[in-house]
């Protein structure tokens, strides 16, 4: 039977060509996220031991009091930072840096000088490298760090790269001045030296490091853990494609198989032989596989260096587990895939090869079980998807999903054929006779259908539950914003603003709206405070619900925790007793209404602008421009933390959408080879249409329209289930954060699905439609 | 039957070839299917093309249907020259004049026999209107399928599927059928009711009828024989 394992290979490497494709793209995937699992965690964990070199000892986590006493005691060097906005004159160059700590004693210096000096004392500043390039910043520059009245002014003395990203700050300064912050500074460690018996909580230097190490190594693993869930989807689709693959061939060998057992190969012999074919495909194309993933991830590691000066990434060593594990699966997909066609070829009769020839038209359909098992998945997935909502489980709605989506592809075969003719006679109304002939080719071979249409249905419907459950989230964050962010920036001053400021601020490109806020210094239950007056306008608010009413008083969450329910607010000679209102929104001085100020003062001078930004006005630049009108004053710039939660969203967003279009890369070569493989069967037919009067564009279109036909009406019915999901999975676990969760519908991006898979769909009939147009109406003809 | 009589004099050719050769591969692979042939078909005559496998029948007739394209020689059907026609004027041409009866695979498997009647309609973008579809049901009934029209190929017998693929010849009301082997695959008593059908095709409608084969009682249906032999009429 050699002979024959060998004939069929050669005689059919092509048509297996999509099939090692798939499972290729699939070990790929997994090689790539152990290539990049393995930079990462190299690149980590370089260089965390630099900030502890001089250390005998390492306090972990200590806090900011504690590690102040160690430094005065002992020879200690703390690691940690502050987030603070950083201006340079009236520009404010970013409103979140990171300010850490330069060691003034050289032996605890760790950070790689590249320009310039350490700092020795007070008011001097080292810069990171890459960010003083970004930033324009160089020697001899004078920063502001922080606002109000817990600011520092710097100059840079000394450009550095961090050794470790662990201990990575953009600014360093001394450990006095970063005290400036005291209470908002967060200590990873601090190193002692020396004598360090008597330290509470003190380890040995490697302990702390292993511990990070762990630590690391954990974090880098979850990563890869969900990097291969999407792996395992691709290799899932890749299952659904390999399966096709191998149906399609064997049906279309039936009578080979016949004559083979005609000339006396027994059942076990051809089920050899067969599985014997799909081992040496699943081998060759893990191999393949496994060369693309070291090349694809070596080259992605060396993109993101070339690109990124900061991203932490190490030599790539992929270990032997890995490259087995990759190719193990490789092989397991492609025996699994092929398990159930195999079965059907042991069932074919030496009788078969006897017959005349006839025209081979496998019309499987699905069995009576299939059907039942796939009702009874779908009403009870539905049935636990219900639960779900109603008990808030996450859980059971993992499992309710899995269920009705198993259902859904068991019942394809008659669910995708139903819905391929209605779409087909819509399109057949507009389209013409090949639409017709196209979307009754289409359905001819009902389980063909659905297994080509299930690989696409895979992807497509994970694709849109998450778009449209993120579109959803989004807007319960984009509410929650409101909510947290009033005020989009706001300007806020200990001292009295010039008067023209609001009209200045409104003059600042990428300002919808500016107000003028009046105030005055006054004391708050023995504090003293800026008593700003609530905007007579509400124009430039995004929520109104921190305004005070008579009466009341707005205070900051801070302040309105440490003082009774009343307080009494005092101007001067003035006084009144306010009930107090708390806004954990609402951080600068306190607030309250026209009247209750015009009652306490006198002469009420401009304290504060509030600013409404224009829809798509640049964040950082709008900061900028404001401060500058202002430089003592405190800026309060929501617009760009609302700017941030959104990038966050934007790229959790791109991700999953990048790792889930592989699996519909793998769908759409399926697609590809399933007409392709239908274009080898019916070439005759397609002679016998081009000898009725089919022009060879006639035929392309036909193709071309049954490819459409199919991915399209996959996408539309991934797009339908993807949605139903994202409104049960926003009902279970969105639901849980946000109270009252309206459904978003992100049709311009479902639209864009839709239109992809249709073009996608159009691009993979492209060669099979040109091989079959080459046919001759008399060739296809001949009798074979 | 709203078919005129025919007008044409027996004179007036429906088909004709002159030098026409036909060569498949190159070099020492070559192959002469047909070495300049040269034959008139006269409109509303039964003519059987005969001749042993390997004869170059089936290659004329494929030349002489547009099919295929001969290396060298000139087709002419109902006046129009046919070599020098693009692949889609040919198309356009077989549709609208010609039909087709092949030995197998004569039917779309996914369509039922009344949609495999109507098809050359359809794909020649003519609207399927009521005189059409009278047309069809006529020869439907004439052929004795008008009972089997909605059923699909795989439904059908042998004698059936060829009967309701003489139909499908017939709608367009075309020149020339060609016929290729149109009995290849069936008994002889459904053979002789197949030939007694394109018979009367020529005799009752006027149609001209080329017909391919090997088999001498089916030539016998013929009113002339043309015999091939060697890529030449002998």
């Amino acid at each position: 039977m050699r002979s024959v394992w060998l004939g069929s290979l050669r005689t059919h490497t092509r048509r297996y060509v999509s099939a090692a494709l798939a499972v290729a793209v699939g070990v790929a995937f997994v090689v790539v996220t152990a290539a990049l699992a393995s930079s990462t965690r190299s690149g980590l964990a370089a260089g965390i031991d630099a900030p502890y070199r001089h250390a005998d000892a390492v306090v972990k986590r200590p806090d900011v009091d504690t590690a102040a006493a160690l430094v005065e005691t002992h020879d200690a060097s703390p690691v940690g930072w502050t987030d603070q906005p950083v201006r340079r004159g009236d520009r404010v160059l970013a409103n979140h840096v990171e300010i850490g700590v330069s060691p003034t004693e050289p032996a605890w210096q760790w950070q790689d000088l590249t320009a310039g000096r350490f700092p020795v004392g007070p008011g001097e500043a080292l810069v990171d490298t890459n960010a003083a390039k970004a930033k324009h910043v160089a020697l001899g520059d004078r920063l502001r760090l922080g606002t109000g009245e817990q600011r520092l002014d710097v100059t840079v003395v000394g450009l550095a790269k961090a050794p470790t990203q662990l201990a990575q700050a953009t600014v360093y300064v001394i450990w006095p001045d970063l005290l400036t912050w005291r209470d908002q500074v967060f200590l990873t460690s601090i190193g002692v030296a020396g004598d360090t018996a008597g330290i509470d909580h003190a380890q040995p230097v490697d302990t702390y490091l292993t511990d990070v190490r762990t630590e690391l190594d954990r974090q880098v693993d979850v990563v890869a853990l969900v990097l291969l869930l999407f792996a395992a989807i691709a290799l899932f689709v890749s299952v659904l494609v390999i399966a096709n693959t191998f149906s399609i061939l064997f049906a279309q060998r039936m009578r080979d198989f016949a004559l083979l057992r005609c000339v006396g190969a027994t059942r076990r012999q051809v089920a050899r032989s067969v599985r014997l074919e799909a081992i040496t495909i699943g081998t060759l194309a893990s191999l393949l596989g496994l060369v693309a993933g070291f090349g694809l991830g070596d080259g992605i590691v060396r993109l993101i260096g070339a690109l990124s000066d900061n991203a932490p990434l190490g030599p790539v060593d992929i270990g032997l587990g890995w490259i087995v594990g990759a190719f193990v699966i490789g092989l397991v997909v492609t025996l699994v895939a092929s398990w159930l066609p195999t079965r059907r070829v042991l069932t074919v009769t030496p009788m078969a090869a006897l017959r005349p020839h006839e025209d081979v038209e496998p019309r499987t359909g699905a069995g009576r079980l299939r059907l039942a098992l796939g009702l009874l998945l779908v009403l009870g997935g539905v049935a636990l998807l219900t639960m779900s909502v109603a008990a808030r489980n996450t859980l059971v709605m993992v499992a309710g999903g899995g269920a009705a989506f198993t259902g859904v592809l068991l019942l394809g075969p008659v669910l995708m054929p139903a819905l391929v003719r209605a779409a087909g006679s819509l399109l057949g109304r507009f389209a013409g006779p090949e639409a017709r002939l196209a979307s009754a080719n289409a359905v001819r071979n009902p389980r063909r259908t659905a297994a080509t249409a299930a690989s696409l249905l895979v992807g497509v419907t994970l694709t849109t539950a998450v778009l449209t459950g993120m579109a959803t989230a989004r807007d319960a964050i984009t509410d929650a914003g409101d909510t947290d962010h009033p005020v989009d920036l706001t300007l806020t001053s200990t001292t009295p603003l010039p008067g023209d400021v609001a009209s200045r601020a409104g003059a600042v490109p990428g300002v919808a709206e500016a107000v003028g806020l009046a105030g005055t210094r006054a004391q708050v239950a023995g504090r003293d405070v800026v008593l700003l007056a609530a905007p007579a306008s509400h124009d430039v608010l995004r929520s109104t619900a921190f305004v005070p009413g008579p009466g009341e008083i707005t205070l900051p969450a801070d302040v309105a925790d440490a003082v009774p329910d009343t307080v009494t607010v005092t101007v001067g000679g003035h006084r009144a007793d306010l009930r107090v209102v708390t806004a954990s929104s609402f951080s600068q001085g306190a607030l309250v209404t026209q009247q209750t100020l015009a009652d306490l003062s006198d002469h009420p001078e401009t304290y504060a602008v509030w600013v409404r930004a224009d829809d798509g006005a640049d964040p950082d630049d709008l900061g900028g421009d404001l401060g500058a009108l202002a430089p003592d004053a405190d800026l309060e710039n929501g617009l760009a933390d609302r700017a941030w939660v959104d990038l966050q969203l934007d790229i959790f967003t791109g991700a999953v959408v990048g790792l889930l279009a592989i699996s519909v890369l793998i769908a759409l070569v399926g697609i590809a080879n399933t007409l392709g493989l239908s274009v080898l069967e019916r070439s005759r037919e397609h002679a016998l249409l081009r000898a009725l009067g089919l022009t060879r564009r006639g035929l392309r279109r036909m193709l071309a329209a049954e490819a459409v036909l199919l991915s399209v009406v996959a996408t539309v019915l991934g797009t339908a289930i993807g949605v139903a999901f994202a409104w049960v999975g926003v009902r279970v676990m969105v639901a849980q954060a946000f109270d009252d969760v309206p459904m978003v519908l992100p049709l311009g991006q479902l639209a864009l699905v839709v239109l992809i898979a249709a073009g996608a769909g159009l691009v993979s009939c492209l060669l099979p439609a040109r091989r079959a147009a080459r046919v001759a109406p008399a060739q296809g003809l001949a009798l074979d | 039957m709203t078919q005129t009589p025919p007008t044409t004099t027996v004179e007036t050719l429906a088909a004709s070839a002159r030098g026409l050769t036909k060569t498949y591969g190159r070099g020492d692979a070559a192959v002469n299917a047909l070495r300049g042939v040269d034959l008139d078909l006269a409109a509303g005559t039964f003519t059987a093309i005969m001749g042993p496998s390997g004869s170059g029948k089936s290659t004329l007739m494929h030349c002489l249907a547009g099919l295929d394209q001969p290396t060298s020689g000139s087709v002419a059907i109902a006046g129009r020259r046919l070599e020098k026609l693009s692949d889609d004027e040919l198309t356009v041409f077989r549709r609208e004049h010609l039909g087709f009866v092949f030995q197998a695979f004569n039917l779309l498997p996914m369509l039922t026999a009344g949609q495999n009647i109507l098809l050359p309609l359809e794909l020649a973008g003519r609207r399927i209107d009521g005189a059409a579809r009278e047309r069809s049901l006529l020869l439907a009934d004439v052929l004795g399928i008008g009972d089997r029209l909605g059923h699909r190929p795989s439904e059908l017998s042998g004698g059936q599927q060829q009967r309701v693929a003489i139909a499908r010849a017939l709608v367009g009301q075309p020149a020339v059928v060609f016929a290729d082997e149109p009995t290849g695959n069936l008994d002889s008593t459904t053979s002789a009711e197949v030939l007694d059908h394109l018979r009367r095709c020529v005799r009752e409608l006027g149609q001209t009828v080329v017909m391919v084969t090997h088999e001498a009682s089916a030539a016998a249906y013929a009113d002339q024989v043309v015999t091939v032999a060697d890529g030449r009429v002998a």
